[in-house]
């Protein structure tokens, strides 16, 4: 087999590998399961919304595909890593967006970007010229050397994104990117999925606003004691 | 050298936190100088008596100290999400122990060159000319604290109790370490209290102070690995 046709040979099966593999998973707090026996394959590139009533289990769910939770039964897998047993390179291919944005409240934008792009292996030269143009993106390029603590919670979720795009991840998880957001902030996620659309990457996003994302999303599954269902 | 890297800016991103805060700068060190002057006021005038005190005195306001500074840490990190992103940063866990183990040490072992002073003042004990034997205690045995209480309060960081459960959780692994650093501490104390008539007994005592500083350091030395090693789980949830 010559060079080229094993390197195509090698792109072709890992693009066949699912981005998102569960399998039969569960997850529970105490007695209470919040997901049960969920299975679900998300191919590279999908998008896909989570919906459902507070509590439901959307951010567990997000959570769960982060590696931050570890599952209490079953197993999943990200670009065929283990979720169970291989979090370290779970990680690798993952960028995540909390409700809370994730911020130090004690460093300043810029010193927090700079952390993560530390993290993301960035040398210090394109770290910079990244830090910037990011920061000019979330139009936070004027509060870059204000503390976080300072920020208003719109900012801080628009930190959260800078740091999204930072990591240059090929798997987008977003718990609810719209919450916290003035009608610009919103814009901003709106340009996000765009550029997400545009770079095939695999977005798992929680949101209510479905009206405001069924133009981004392939799929929509709604979260119900605790399991999942699509609705379009 | 890119984990290296990583455990300096975590230690780093602690440090600057802290420097711009001083919220356990001030608890601590407020904290220890109240329990330094009690425990003086308390015990009496008596020079003979203080000096049989001074090294449990030492040990026991770092050992307080030691708690608050190790439980604010975490709770900095708690604020906005910010340790559950850190925790999803494509960087091994062991480096986030090892970041956080750093600057608790440091904060730690400036905190004891600072408390030193104060306690050979109020306590009226020197150091003699052994005295780097007694800064590798202070070392080794912050050393040992912060390896302990850096790992119980991951653990306990989620925890709505963490409070109370972190000093009832760690005070029992932490006794061989406070019980090595208070024994070295003191023979070093007495040795340069000794009487020129009475320096036959030096070696003797310089001798014991070792051999509970080699404890000490086997005691690191085992914590170290372990904690490092388990660290993933403890903030697995």
């Amino acid at each position: 087999m010559s060079q080229s046709s094993q390197n195509t040979s090698l792109q072709n099966t890992q693009a066949s590998i699912p981005a998102i593999q569960l399998e039969d998973l569960s997850q529970r707090f105490g007695a209470n399961y919040v997901l049960e026996n969920i299975s679900l394959s998300v191919q590279q590139g999908k998008r896909l919304c989570l919906q459902g009533s507070n509590g439901s289990g959307k951010t567990t769910l997000i959570r769960v595909l982060s590696s931050k939770l570890r599952p209490s039964k079953g197993d999943g897998f990200i670009l065929g890593h283990s979720l169970k047993k291989e979090g370290d390179e779970v990680r690798k291919h993952i960028a995540y967006l909390s409700v809370l944005g994730g911020s130090y409240p004690s460093l300043t934008a810029t010193e927090n970007l700079e952390m993560a792009a530390s993290f993301y292996g960035y040398d210090s030269k394109t770290a910079k010229e990244k830090i910037t143009e990011l920061l000019e993106k979330v139009e936070l390029e004027k509060a870059s050397d204000k503390l976080v603590r300072t920020f208003s919670s719109g900012m801080k979720k628009r930190l959260g994104i800078a740091r999204v795009l930072l990591a240059d991840a090929p798997i987008w998880l977003l718990d609810e990117p719209y919450a916290a957001l003035d009608a610009s902030g919103r814009i901003l996620i709106d340009e996000l999925l765009n550029e997400a659309v545009n770079s095939n990457k695999t977005v798992i996003l929680a949101s209510h606003e479905l009206d405001r994302v069924k133009d981004f999303v392939d799929v929509t599954l709604k979260v119900e004691q605790g399991k999942l269902s699509r609705i379009a | 050298m890119s984990d290296l890297i990583t455990l300096l800016t975590i230690a780093q991103k602690d440090l600057r936190q802290e420097l711009r805060s001083k919220v356990v700068t001030v608890a601590t060190v407020f904290f220890s100088a109240i329990v330094l002057v009690i425990l003086a006021f308390a015990i009496g005038p008596e020079s003979i008596f203080l000096q049989n005190a001074a090294a449990g005195v030492l040990w026991v306001s770092l050992a307080f100290a030691g708690v608050i500074s190790s439980a604010q840490s975490y709770q900095a990190e708690l604020d906005e999400g910010a340790f559950e992103q850190l925790l999803l940063f494509p960087i091994p866990r062991e480096t986030i122990y090892l970041g956080k183990l750093l600057f608790n040490w440091l904060f730690l072992s400036v905190l004891s060159l600072l408390i030193l002073p104060t306690t050979m003042i109020f306590f009226n004990v020197g150091l003699g000319s052994d005295w780097p034997w007694l800064l590798i205690t202070l070392l080794l045995g912050c050393l040992g604290f912060s390896l302990i209480s850096t790992f119980y309060a991951a653990l306990t960081a989620n925890l709505r109790a963490r409070e109370s459960l972190l000093p009832v959780l760690m005070f029992p692994v932490i006794v061989p370490v406070l019980l090595a650093a208070v024994q070295s501490s003191d023979l070093l104390f007495s040795i340069a209290a000794l009487p020129e008539s009475e320096n036959a007994l030096k070696p003797d005592m310089l001798q014991q102070a070792k051999d509970w500083l080699k404890f000490l350091a086997g005691f690191d030395l085992i914590y170290f690995v372990l904690c490092t090693a388990i660290f993933r789980f403890a903030v697995e949830e």
